[in-house]
């Protein structure tokens, strides 16, 4: 089995390599299409066309397209993403501070969207074939059509500023440090150096974004999870199940849920550059101070080291994630272990 | 037409009696029995208002959306205290009628939900139907590209697509199309090799019809139903996309009434006026739900094979 794992996530890192290429060409060769100049926003405006000129030709701009991409792709490669125009910092450790932020409220959202929607597939599929269903069914489809940037304000606007219930700003109280040299992860260093109180501080930020999140993302969850329950129940061992006795509740979570649980997972590796890709909005609306919102920013300022930077590591961790949920599903699926 | 029958028994019925003198056409079937699904009509009419008030914006606007009225700022909706008759939903913080704004961003709404719709179909359906009917390399050079291109994160490539083209309708369309055009090839692609495999294919390519007269006329109309759907549910998309980029200031220009622009500019006074965010979002909410049930009840109704199908 471990040999089977171990193939899976070789062959899905080779296969990753030829789309993170891609995405850096795409990226790259658009950003150069910008009718706006970039050395415009970094040189002071009493410049004069020699100082264009030195930084043009210091950072390369002078030279051709491909010359560039190539230069900065193996700048890339060792770990050099340039320097943001806007922050005037490196974009590796502008994007090292504010990933694991974002890391932690995806893996919150979907744990979110795991509580919501595995009920809600049961809840869907218990009530099949009656009136209940279309109800169910109506709720869901009105949950498709908002998306989890329209959730995040809801959510502010209703639990933070009109009942006044959580904070929506930020992911710590302003005044609460954030622990320097930690994992990044908040729940994680407040937890382990007994910070209680600033856990629960971090904790009640996370809750209105996540929760947006896990909103947007959970009727494509539900949807997959009552459609294979639906497909599950006509197969052997179901009746075998019921004849032998197992109550209808025995037989759903015991059986039919473990089941679906496959189709569920692959949905959520597949979909989950959806989740991830909510939280630029979801961010952005929340103060959060995540990639997402690093994103939005540099695509604000047109600021193309730190948009390419980023675009490169929400395109890697997605297909990292991919790549967790082939693992996953070899570890679950005992027909793929032998392969 | 008149003379047909709708109930599924007689249908079947008629011809073994005598041969029917016209069977009826598999379109207007089609609309009998998606007019009788509840969500195509609910779905139908929130379509039809919305694009109504997008078509006569400046009849139905009580206000020009642009027009700053600098001592009326942040009124609330006529009916809340302090509300004037002149603004139905209150203006916003320059003064402007939020009602208006709202009639107005379905212009650029359904502007763009459609262009992008209408171009993602087209690239994504030439390419399925080459794909799915030639199959071989032509196929695995397409399939192969389709899912290398869907592997990368939707709302970071439209926005890096956003900041190459600049704003503007017409990039925003682009930028749609270039990124949702996967959605229909990989769907359509799939039915139309099921549709490839049917006797009638064979009998034209016997019969020696020309490949392009064989995918046009035989294959194309087998996979209408699905590209119908995906069309419908497309524009909602296009509608998300368009409020997400208007919002963070990608979108339109300054002077083009946008929902996501709505949301934005009300953000900063959301304490004194959440209602200014609220009726954007419902704009938003409501026009994709429309779009949503219309392409859902048609995919039900349209093709019964779709039925259990989840995605």
């Amino acid at each position: 089995m471990f040999k089977a794992l171990i193939n899976v996530a070789a062959r899905r890192f080779v296969g990753a390599i030829p789309t993170i290429l891609l995405l850096s060409i795409v990226v790259f060769f658009v950003l150069r299409a910008l009718p706006a100049d970039p050395l415009a926003m970094m040189l002071p405006p009493n410049a004069t066309q020699a100082d264009a000129e030195a930084v043009r030709h210091a950072l390369g701009l002078d030279r051709s397209i491909v010359i560039q991409y190539l230069i900065w792709l193996g700048d890339a490669l060792r770990g050099d993403l340039g320097t943001s125009i806007s922050f005037r910092e490196p974009v590796t450790r502008l994007i090292a501070n504010s990933l694991p932020a974002t890391l932690e409220l995806s893996a919150a959202g979907l744990l979110l969207a795991l509580v919501i929607s595995i009920p809600g597939g049961l809840l869907l599929y218990g009530a099949r074939g009656t009136l209940f269903e279309n109800i169910l069914d109506v709720l869901v489809v009105c949950m498709v059509s908002i998306p989890a940037f329209l959730w995040a304000i809801f959510l502010m606007l209703g639990f933070g500023v009109t009942l006044g219930w959580l904070p929506f700003s930020g992911r710590v109280d302003p005044g609460i440090a954030i622990p320097a040299g930690g994992t990044g992860f908040l729940l994680i260093d407040y937890f382990f150096t007994f910070q209680f109180g600033y856990w629960q501080n971090a904790l009640s930020h996370l809750v209105l974004p996540a929760l947006a999140l896990a909103l947007g993302f959970s009727p494509l969850v539900i949807r997959v999870l009552r459609s294979s329950l639906l497909e599950a129940s006509d197969d052997h061992y179901v009746e075998v199940a019921r004849q032998r006795g197992l109550s209808e509740r025995q037989i759903i979570l015991k059986h039919m849920l473990r089941n679906s649980a496959l189709p569920t997972i692959t949905l959520i590796g597949a979909q989950f550059g959806f989740l991830f890709g909510g939280t630029l909005l979801v961010e952005t609306i929340f103060s959060y101070p995540g990639i997402g919102n690093l994103m939005v920013q540099a695509v604000r300022n047109h600021d193309l080291p730190l948009i390419q930077g980023i675009a490169l590591v929400f395109c890697v961790t997605t297909l990292l994630i991919n790549t967790v949920v082939d693992v996953l599903y070899v570890v679950l699926n005992p027909k793929l272990r032998r392969a | 037409m008149s003379d047909t029958v709708s109930t599924p028994v007689a249908a079947t019925a008629a011809p073994l009696v005598k041969p029917a003198a016209r069977t009826p056409s598999p379109v207007m079937e089609a609309f009998r029995s998606a007019i009788r699904s509840p969500k195509v009509v609910v779905g139908g009419i929130i379509v039809l208002v919305v694009t109504i008030c997008a078509l006569f914006a400046p009849q139905i606007a009580p206000n020009d959306p642009d027009n700053q009225d600098l001592i009326n700022m942040l009124l609330p909706p006529m009916w809340a205290e302090g509300g004037d008759a002149q603004y139905p939903f209150g203006t916003d913080s320059l003064g402007r009628c939020i009602f208006s704004q709202m009639i107005y961003g379905a212009r650029v709404a359904l502007e763009v939900g459609f262009g992008a719709a209408v171009g993602a179909m087209l690239l994504g359906t030439a390419l399925a139907l080459l794909a799915g009917y030639f199959g071989g390399w032509i196929d695995r050079i397409i399939s192969h590209f389709v899912d290398l291109w869907m592997s990368l994160p939707p709302v970071v490539l439209s926005l890096t697509l956003m900041v190459g083209f600049g704003t503007g309708v017409g990039n925003v369309i682009l930028a749609i199309v270039l990124v949702d055009w996967t959605r229909f090839c990989r769907v359509v692609r799939s039915d139309v090799m099921v549709v490839a495999r049917r006797d009638f294919v064979s009998a034209a390519k016997l019969l020696g019809f020309g490949h392009t007269r064989i995918i046009l006329r035989e294959i194309l109309p087998g996979v209408a139903p699905l590209i119908i759907t995906l069309f419908t549910l497309q524009i909602g998309i296009g509608v998300i996309v368009e409020a997400i980029l208007s919002f963070v200031g990608m979108s339109v220009p300054a002077d083009v009434p946008a929902w996501g622009k709505m949301i934005a500019g009300a953000r900063n006074y959301m304490y004194q006026a959440p209602w200014g965010m609220m009726l954007p979002i419902i704009a938003i909410f409501v026009t994709v739900l429309g779009f949503n049930l219309l392409g859902e009840g048609l995919r039900v109704t349209l093709d019964p094979r779709l039925r259990k199908r989840s995605v």
